[in-house]
């Protein structure tokens, strides 16, 4: 039986196109290598059509590759858009400076941005969708390239225009900034803060007319104040977010100090134990404005 | 600004495409004493710390009022429409507003366009008295300052919009808020402070006036008003408030009122702070029998350190609410360093502002009822019979004698800022005729519940007007002219050097009105109420004159029988900026 010769061809065109194709993606690897400052809509892993968009927001004209080591962590199903579990780890990377996590299709993209100090570069935090979307993590290495991580979060939409819960409590005020934390001694010697402060961290989109109310800034301390981590949080952080970070504080140190401020100018200090034991819950924070 | 000579060559044209951002200078202490004698900005509340709200600008005048138009005009949005009571302020092309539910704008004086908006995350269960209103901010160094219903304090950056500090003045949950514009003073020892007072006077909290350092809102003295009180200076206790006991029975000082909510002026000659306090607490007079000090007085503060060096009391022993916080305006009588204060009981007061002495009082509203006159020292003549009954001495020992007294408790003045002019000589005084019933019920002190053991219901006393805007003599009392306005007035006043009175009236309309005779020369139908006060500031040639209009505060509130006048009144809430056509201005 021959093999038929035009099916041969044009396996072989097949062929030779896939190595031009390879080729090409050496040659602009060695380019990106060279003048690392191209991440085009086209090179978007996930299309995204708002790539353009959040490249002008994020990096403006800093370099920026796509980069698989950069993991971000999503539920396969969402249960609840206010409240969607996020994990940003570019651990795999050396020398990461800032971590930003950012969602395209949201109304307020940007999410978070760790500024890793002592920290390792790895935030897990849940967060608000408004719709389906690309859930990104950019870390900035010393050379100053940013590598992204990207991951599609299907999900229902609403949760950036829907009132917080706190609006149904009238007594919400009185436990704001209010929190409850505990470090775990990892088995590199960083330790893991898993934190949760009380905050409504309201959009300014619910359909309410709530006004946005969010922290803005944790800076998280060493026992003799060193700053170990700080936090830029944006409002499509969850209702009384929930943080995990990965901190290396003092082997001696018995307490972390979070410092927090929101964007009303309220201050907040809460002080998490580091028993390594048991589970501690703080004292109430010292409210600044009082 | 820099570019104002760009701007006089430019064509009309090349105007409309212009984006040029203002350029900001940071506002100084010295900005704000001399805001009087500056037309080119408005950086305190009252046109001046002295309050006269009066403007030399002549651009716009008795012969040229009648072409003014609108040069733009700008929503406060949202569904937050309520009472806009503010007074804007203007620095370097750009004007600075409060709005109601504790919000804040910058806009762009030659375009009307936002640069920034603040909105306070308000608490659930804030306790304001009357409508969620805000009378202003102030600007100081590159922070403009307000304060909000959930008494707070925030110092913005003025750029940006952005929060630099925030401190709280006390606890919501026990009736505190915060409405009035803060003053800022002068002072040697510590800088420019902020001079704040506290709302929540029907709560039964007790008045006091507190200053801040402007840089980081850090408390240098505390004033309470209410004798028996100690003060605090730089952390420390001071002095105690007058001597416990003299003139209250018991304890009941310890909960005793004399809020100071409607924030002071300054007078840079003598450098004293002004400020007024309010109502007595309960209502119920007969349970504290004596002048009730420092309730219903005007306090002389040195800025210092926060002790008061002269006090005038305008109703002592209130059984009326007739407030002592109407703003005191200095001004020079034939040589006299004077103050002039419009009170609730229906009096205009001058007095001798070195030393609190009373010069003459008159009043400034008809058929008052509770006081035959002043004697001497401007102590009320009381009509017995016109104080509502003592409830224990009623058959069930509930409800006291009815009595109808005139004025009513929202005041022949309420809180809407009088002006004086140095041309005329004269005080425009937006007052209000109407009287009520009141009676008199047991109480007691609950936190957070109003305080009052009393019960009314306000009455208009002539058929067409409850408003009246009067121009009045301070050297003799004599009311020069009347302007009578249906609706009750509660919007703030200012005159010109064009020999103008603008003023806004519920009905909407902003109007104009010749100083001198009193006649009407020019209104505009902002859309909905004014209960802001107007401002005026010159900007490369011409003259602007700008309201907030939006209809609330208490009338609508408490108004009884008054709500017919008002009641198909809408609510807004429009920043509207008016000048003359260039060729109306260039005519005269």
């Amino acid at each position: 039986m021959n093999a038929d010769p035009q099916a041969s061809g044009a396996r072989a065109t097949a062929r030779l196109f896939g190595r031009v194709r390879a080729l090409v993606a050496a040659l602009s690897a060695l380019l990106l290598g060279a003048m690392p400052a191209s991440a085009a809509p086209g090179d978007d892993p996930l299309r995204s059509i708002m790539w353009t968009e959040m490249k002008a927001q994020f990096f403006a004209d800093e370099p920026v590759v796509f980069d698989e080591r950069v993991k971000v962590q999503v539920p396969r199903v969402v249960e609840d858009q206010a409240q969607v579990p996020i994990t940003a780890d570019a651990r795999a990377l050396d020398g990461v400076k800032k971590l930003v996590v950012f969602a395209d299709l949201n109304p307020i993209q940007h999410v978070a941005t760790l500024d890793v100090m002592k920290a390792s570069p790895f935030i897990a935090l849940r967060m608000k969708v408004e719709q389906a979307t690309p859930v990104r993590a950019a870390a900035q290495t010393a050379d100053g390239v940013w590598h992204i991580g990207s991951v599609f979060l299907d999900a229902a939409g609403g949760g950036c225009s829907a009132p917080a819960m706190a609006r149904k409590d009238a007594d919400w005020s009185q436990t704001l900034g209010h929190a409850q934390g505990k470090l775990y001694r990892e088995l590199d010697g960083s330790v893991r803060v898993r934190f949760r402060v009380r905050h409504p961290m309201d959009t300014g989109l619910a359909r309410d007319n709530t006004p946005s109310f969010f922290i803005e800034k944790l800076d998280l301390r060493s026992e003799q104040g060193e700053q170990l981590a700080t936090l830029d949080l944006r409002e499509p952080v969850s209702e009384d977010p929930t943080l995990t970070v990965l901190v290396r504080m003092p082997l001696n140190d018995s307490v972390l100090t979070i410092l927090g401020r929101d964007n009303q100018g309220e201050e907040y200090r809460s002080i998490i134990p580091a028993s390594w034991r048991q589970s501690a819950t703080s004292d109430p924070p010292a409210r600044n404005a009082e | 600004m820099k570019t104002w000579k760009w701007f006089a060559t430019a064509s009309a044209l090349a105007l409309s495409l212009t984006v040029a951002q203002p350029s900001l200078a940071d506002v100084s202490i010295d900005d704000i004493v001399k805001d009087a004698e500056t037309t080119g900005d408005v950086v305190s509340n009252g046109l001046g710390p002295q309050g006269q709200r009066y403007s030399a600008l002549k651009t716009v005048n008795t012969g040229n009022v009648a072409g003014l138009v609108p040069a733009w005009a700008m929503s406060l949005g949202g569904e937050k429409m309520r009472g806009q009571e503010t007074q804007p302020l203007v620095k370097d092309g750009v004007m600075y507003i409060t709005g109601s539910y504790s919000r804040a704008w910058a806009i762009d004086t030659k375009t009307g366009r936002e640069i920034w908006q603040y909105d306070a995350r308000l608490p659930e269960g804030i306790l304001p008295c009357c409508d969620v209103i805000n009378r202003g901010g102030a600007l100081i160094k590159d922070k403009f300052i307000f304060g909000t219903l959930d008494a707070k304090l925030v110092a913005l950056d003025a750029k940006t919009g952005k929060v630099v500090w925030t401190k709280k003045i006390d606890d919501f949950k026990a009736g505190y808020s915060y409405t009035a514009a803060p003053l800022v003073v002068p002072s040697e020892k510590h800088g420019p402070l902020i001079v704040t007072g506290v709302s929540g006077g029907e709560f039964g909290i007790v008045g006091r006036i507190e200053a801040r350092k402007a840089d980081d809102g850090e408390l240098v003295w505390s004033r309470p008003t209410i004798e028996g009180h100690m003060g605090t200076l730089n952390g420390k206790e001071s002095t105690m408030t007058g001597k416990k006991n003299a003139t209250w029975p018991g304890d009941l000082w310890q909960t005793g009122g004399g809020a100071t909510w409607l924030g002071g002026t300054y007078d840079p000659e003598t450098k004293l702070i002004f400020m007024g306090t309010g109502n007595p607490a309960p209502w119920n007079s007969h349970m504290r029998p004596g002048d009730n000090l420092y309730s219903c007085s005007r306090l002389a503060l040195d800025p210092e350190t926060g002790e008061i060096k002269w006090h005038f009391q305008t109703t002592p022993n209130d059984g009326w609410d007739f407030d002592g916080v109407n703003e005191v305006v200095s001004f020079d009588l034939n040589g006299t360093k004077a103050a002039a204060t419009a009170d609730r009981n229906g009096y205009f007061y001058v007095l001798n502002r070195e030393n609190g002495k009373f010069i003459g009082g008159y009043p400034f509203v008809k058929n008052i009822s509770w006081a035959k006159g002043l004697d001497k020292d401007g102590r009320p003549i009381y009509v017995p019979e016109n104080r509502p009954g003592n409830p224990t001495k009623s058959k069930d020992g509930k409800k006291g004698d009815s009595i109808f007294a005139v004025p009513s408790f929202l005041g022949g003045k309420n809180w809407m800022p009088i002006a004086y002019s140095k041309d005329t000589k004269l005080f425009y005084i937006p007052s209000n005729e109407w009287g009520m019933d009141l009676w008199n019920e047991p109480v007691t002190y609950k936190k957070g519940a109003a305080y009052l053991g009393a019960g009314f219901t306000i009455k208009p006393i002539f058929d067409d007007h409850i408003g009246s805007l009067k121009a009045m003599d301070p050297a003799t009392g004599e009311v020069k002219w009347e302007y009578k306005n249906r609706a009750p007035l509660w919007g703030g006043i200012l005159t010109t050097g064009g020999g103008l009175v603008f003023f806004g009236t519920p009905e909407g309309d902003l109007k104009a009105m010749d100083a001198a005779s009193g006649k009407e020369l020019w209104a505009f139908n902002t859309g909905s109420g004014i209960v802001g006060s107007p401002v005026t500031w010159e900007q490369d040639g011409e003259q602007f004159i700008s309201v907030v209009s939006g209809w609330g505060g208490a009338v609508p509130l408490w108004g009884g029988e008054v709500a017919k006048t008002v009641a198909h009144l809408n609510q807004g809430g429009m920043v509207w900026t008016f000048k003359l056509p260039k060729q109306t201005a260039q005519k005269n």
